[in-house]
């Protein structure tokens, strides 16, 4: 008995261990290919390239856990990206641009969750024809072309780096996995994002607000985009009219990679971290060893199916154990 | 039938937005949008855009959502393209990138049916995929495509350079599709199996095949789509028929094709198509810069989608 | 402390009381209205008449979880927990302690979770998931949940149907905790021997109304089961025209056994009308699921007309002539927003082609006759059948079954009455004793045990996924049926007569 709800425990943690490992594994791969792989350098970059899909992967974690979706959040990035920039060269204090920016994402997340609970469409087909407005609106205002931003101190977001090696948005990202974390697993409304992902009638019968729980987590995702928007653009110093096109896709493929179930109720922030990183050392990696250009794109898109794949197995062996223990007892 | 069943019906409403959108444009463009070769130029625009629908608007009635079609047809039309190029003859190049298409379609469809994926996130990384590969065939750049009978297919217009052959293809795909669903055992175990498959199944359909059969029909559709668009244009290049994918979407939805799944048929979604070519056209007509189109077509889909669930709850109540 | 509900649809003037500090039974057949007395208590229904009084307060709860917050918890069988969260996390859903940041405090959570689980006497790890713990640990963290709240009533709904022996030794001790701490304690269970054992009161019910009240310890088991049942046949089974004429077998099956059911040995012959009876969860809905080809057969045989047959898909079953109506005919019976004209022919569709198309002709006279044969009330044959009665929709699903094109053998009835009023049910046991005229084999599932020996030649009982029992009608008394489809000796499997 004890071994076997042992490994009915290891069951229920294991996704993490095994997409860690995988992880390592293809970080080992691309080291050995070419040692260079882990240069202070090359993890500079891969650390900088993480923050970008990483922030995007909260918001989008968060709201699988409680069993919704956004396909906007990337054009909500995009967008958000080229409003700093517009508004910190009109003259703004970049500070206030960057609030103003958090703000206006978080209104666009609270457009997503009008469309869903009042209207009740159905998320993805909701957030997807946002996300082509967005995307419209970005090319309407950048008329399709790159925004420079000459301002120092706005750079200096994204462009320092402690000890030259992690950046400032990577930290960024940390702590702000660090923070949801403890509200995931330490608050009463943490817990709640479970409760509607895992059931949600269950969660009525507790006095949980499953919608109100639902316009949180698309606000926080609107801001959580648009945070990322801010970093992108400070990053490379200049706003993309292409730079969130696929954020989403990447969030929700770093998210499942990172064990949080496609259909909600679990999963967690470290997984999606682990998540981000497996995504991003593999694509760095891709280019570092000279995988052909268009491949990668086919590689990184197979990795979804892969992503979907390995969840869908992983919840097939959880349900089966749990099956095993009814009917051990039948 | 009565006149005020008539009046009552989808169709109507349909028929009355498009005279609408029609009416305001040509006021708008001074009877410019009125000129035969500017009808032309709509008619043209929906032949991508119904043979997206026809695929797409088939599984939304079989109660699945397939979001890979813009990427599966610019792949296939690229494929195409690069087997020409290649030297295969335009007969046989045309015909792999169909099984091509054909093939992707069964990708999505065991994603769903043997992996339980959710329909809508299972096509989006098989879009990825093709896209990734579409990548791959062209290296990035267009690929150029100088056969005759290919550029033909795509490109001719008969009747002083008014209808365009692509055209042609369409309806008739459109008016087949439209017997087949209404007509034929097949087209009603669509309906069947998205008003609720279980029951269909018991009662001796076999959705998964249905499915399968959508799925593959609605990526060889995509793959003649790509090519169809590719041969007007001499060439193949890598943004293709994508954002027609989403205008196949909300002509669907807004002809009347319900997203739950189980009714709606290609009478409507042809209508849907007319509006919404009729209203991309009277937007550049009006001169509205190009890049508005793009937020204009995602308002138009959530305005479809709430007329949608305006008229079911219109209906629920009643 | 008493309760009372005077008539609702489902219970009609059912009165009771349940006292502090004892265990109260609740018992009866299936569809008796043990659940919908549950269902109200939890504030699922509302009664359409009288009231509910706890503690000689009236409560009119709005919401299930208003039901909770007045002290009102039921433990259903299935669970109602979330898988990805620690056991202490569930207990404590809703009322999480907080530390003065606002934070969970869960240093506290786990010392009250300790508390709990030791006054409980359980050994229970509190924080890892619940997905993780065994069936009966969930049902203890259930009750740890209910009680945590503070409810003064717990009701159990089954709670042993998936324990086994030795969990139902630590939750029959948990109950009694529960009842020494003064709780009022509701369990409905079909197992007598934990009846006797357990409770304190028993109220029995039948066809939605009290029959009786007991002590336990003044009644007996034969007292119970005549309770239970005692209702006169009435002559609506006398006056059904019977078949008279059994065939050659029909089909045969030989130590079936698949994920739900075991070891099951049934033979049917033509024109012959079976019965199964049992319990709700007995395993009859997915034994003639899988004989149906719609669920995975693991081993054993299935003899058709004296060929063996594997049939991958209901599409093979009905090409060889069997049919289902299945027990949830909106779910899985009818397709709710088509015609009656669609629903009538889908298994015929390529029967009535000319060249591929579909010939509506055709298809309008198969509905319109088998509008005609049933007598459905319906004002034509276009009409969506989410617009017919209950009674009308089971007359679809027969009439596509039985229409002229199609070849049936073999029916399958899966709870046809179910949700039916009483004159469509006389016109349906009357129709499916022609259908054994016209020579085809029946196999009629029921849960109401007068109709199934009142109309089926033989009766299976089915417990557990095994059958029990089989009785002629000749022989058989609700009874006798009764008590092989309850556990009445302390065994959870079944030892086939």
């Amino acid at each position: 008995m004890s071994i076997k709800s042992l490994s009915r425990k290891l069951l229920l943690v294991s996704n993490n261990i095994a997409i860690l490992l995988v992880a390592i594994v293809v970080i080992l791969v691309f080291y050995s290919q070419n040692p260079n792989f882990l240069h202070d350098d090359n993890i500079r970059n891969i650390m900088r390239s993480m923050a970008f899909v990483g922030i995007l992967t909260i918001g989008m974690g968060m709201l699988l856990i409680g069993g919704e979706v956004d396909l906007s959040s990337g054009a909500v990035a995009g967008l958000s990206g080229v409003l700093v920039a517009m508004l910190i060269n009109t003259g703004i204090p970049w500070g206030w641009a960057i609030v103003i920016t958090i703000a206006f994402g978080a209104s666009l997340g609270l457009i997503s969750a009008l469309l869903v609970n009042v209207l009740g469409f159905m998320h993805f087909i909701a957030t997807l024809g946002l996300m082509s407005v967005y995307q419209g609106v970005i090319l309407v205002i950048t008329r399709n072309v790159f925004i420079p931003v000459p301002n120092e101190g706005f750079r200096l977001i994204g462009g320092t780096s402690f000890g030259n090696i992690v950046p400032l948005p990577f930290i960024i990202m940390l702590v702000l996995m660090i923070a949801y974390t403890l509200v995931l697993s330490n608050t009463g409304f943490g817990r709640s994002v479970y409760m509607c992902g895992g059931n949600r009638k269950s969660a009525r019968l507790v006095g949980i607000k499953p919608k109100k729980i639902s316009y949180f987590l698309y606000i926080n995702n609107g801001a959580l985009g648009a945070l990322a928007g801010v970093i992108i653009t400070s990053q490379m110093a200049t706003a993309s009219p292409v730079a969130g096109q696929t954020g989403s896709i990447d969030a929700i493929t770093a998210a499942v990679l990172g064990g949080v179930a496609f259909k909600g109720g679990s999963g967690g922030m470290f997984g999606c971290f682990i998540g981000i990183l497996l995504i991003n050392s593999f694509s760095a990696g891709l280019t570092f060893v000279g995988f052909p250009q268009y491949w990668q794109i086919v590689a990184r898109g197979s990795l979804l199916v892969l992503a979907l794949c390995l969840d869908y197995v992983i919840s097939g062996a959880r349900s089966r154990a749990l099956e095993h223990a009814l009917r051990s007892h039948n | 039938m009565n006149i005020k069943k008539i009046a009552h019906s989808k169709i109507f409403t349909l028929l009355i937005l498009l005279a609408i959108v029609i009416a305001t444009f040509t006021i708008l463009s001074n009877g410019a949008f009125l000129q035969p070769r500017n009808i032309r130029n709509i008619f043209q625009a929906t032949v991508v855009v119904s043979l997206l629908t026809i695929g797409a608007g088939m599984l939304m009635i079989s109660g699945q959502i397939d979001l890979s079609l813009g990427g599966i047809g610019t792949m296939c039309a690229m494929m195409a393209a690069f087997l020409m190029r290649s030297g295969l003859p335009w007969h046989l190049s045309m015909l792999a990138a169909l099984v091509l298409g054909a093939i992707c379609g069964a990708f999505n469809a065991v994603l769903v049916n043997e992996f339980n994926f959710q329909s809508f996130i299972a096509t989006l990384a098989t879009a990825s995929i093709a896209q990734g590969f579409m990548a791959v065939i062209s290296q990035g750049r267009q690929i150029d495509i100088s056969d005759r009978t290919f550029n033909f297919i795509g490109g001719a217009r008969f009747w002083d350079d008014l209808i365009p052959f692509s055209l042609i293809i369409s309806l008739v795909l459109l008016v087949l599709y439209g017997i087949m669903l209404k007509n034929t055992k097949f087209g009603r175990s669509i309906y069947l199996v998205g008003g609720n498959a279980d029951a269909s199944r018991l009662a001796g359909l076999r959705p998964k095949r249905i499915s399968y059969l959508l799925f593959m029909n609605a990526g060889a559709l995509a793959a003649l789509a790509g090519m169809l668009l590719a041969g007007r244009m001499m060439t193949s290049n890598t943004v293709g028929i994508t954002n027609a994918q989403f205008q196949g979407l909300t002509a669907a939805i807004l002809g009347g094709i319900a997203f739950g799944g189980g009714s709606g048929g290609m009478g409507g979604a042809m209508i849907g198509i007319l509006i919404l070519s009729t209203f991309n056209n009277g937007m550049t007509m009006i001169n509205v810069p190009m890049h508005w189109q793009s937020v204009a077509s995602g308002l138009v889909l959530l305005s479809a989608l709430t007329a949608d669930f305006l008229s079911s709850r219109k209906r629920t109540s009643a | 402390m008493s309760k009372s509900f005077p008539g609702v649809k489902a219970l009609d003037n059912v009165s009771f009381r349940a006292d502090g500090g004892r265990v109260l039974a609740l018992m009866g057949e299936n569809g008796a209205g043990k659940s919908t007395l549950l269902k109200i208590l939890a504030g699922d229904y509302f009664a359409d008449e009288g009231e509910f009084l706890l503690n000689g307060i009236l409560q009119n709860f709005t919401s299930p979880y208003s039901a909770i917050m007045a002290g009102i918890s039921v433990v259903y069988q299935e669970r109602q927990m979330i898988p990805a969260l620690s056991v202490m996390e569930n207990i404590f859903a809703g009322a999480l302690p907080k530390n003065k940041l606002g934070l969970i405090d869960k240093p506290r959570l786990k010392k009250e979770t300790m508390a709990l689980i030791n006054k409980f006497e359980l050994s229970i790890d509190p924080s890892v998931p619940v997905g993780s713990l065994s069936v009966a640990h969930q049902q203890m963290v259930e009750i740890m949940k209910a009680y945590r709240r503070g409810s003064a009533v717990i009701a159990f709904d089954e709670p042993t149907a998936s324990l086994a022996e030795e969990e139902i030794t630590v939750l029959f001790k948990l109950i009694e905790a529960l009842k020494k701490e003064g709780k009022i304690v509701i369990y409905v269970s079909h197992r007598m021997p934990e009846i006797f054992e357990l409770s304190d009161d028993i109220v029995v019910l039948k066809d939605g109304a009290l029959v009786t009240t007991f002590i336990t310890s003044e009644t007996t088991v034969d007292e119970l089961i005549t309770s239970m049942v005692g209702r006169d046949i009435g002559d609506t089974y006398e006056n059904l025209s019977r078949n008279t004429e059994v065939g050659e077998t029909l089909l045969e099956i030989k130590n079936l056994v698949t994920h739900d059911v075991h070891n099951i040995d049934f033979s049917l012959k033509r024109g012959e009308i079976i019965g199964f009876a049992g319990l709700i969860g007995a395993g009859r809905t997915e034994l003639v699921r899988a004989i149906f080809g719609a669920n995975e057969i693991t081993s054993g045989e299935i003899i058709f007309e004296g060929q063996k047959i594997d049939f991958k898909s209901p599409f093979d079953a009905i090409k060889a002539g069997f049919a289902l109506c299945p027990e949830d005919r909106k779910e899985e019976g009818l397709v709710l927003y088509r015609s009656i004209t669609d629903n009538v022919s889908i298994p015929v569709l390529s029967k009535i082609r000319k060249a591929l198309i579909l010939d509506r002709k055709a298809e309008a006279k198969l509905a319109s006759t088998a509008v005609e044969k049933y007598a459905v009330k319906t004002p034509g044959i276009d009409k969506l059948v989410v617009e017919l009665s209950g009674g009308n929709q089971q007359k679809v699903i027969l009439g596509r079954w039985t229409n002229e094109l199609m070849n049936t053998k073999l029916l399958i009835l899966d709870e046809p009455t179910k949700g039916i009023d009483v004159g469509a049910k006389a016109e349906i046991y009357q129709t499916i004793c022609d259908f054994a005229k016209q020579g085809i084999g029946v196999i009629f599932i029921s849960s109401e045990l007068t109709e199934v020996i009142g109309v089926a030649d033989r009766i299976y009982v089915m417990r557990n996924g095994r059958i029990t029992g089989c009785v002629d009608r000749s022989d058989a008394t609700e009874e006798g049926i009764l008590s092989l489809a309850m556990a009445d000796k302390d065994e959870t499997g079944g030892d086939a007569q």
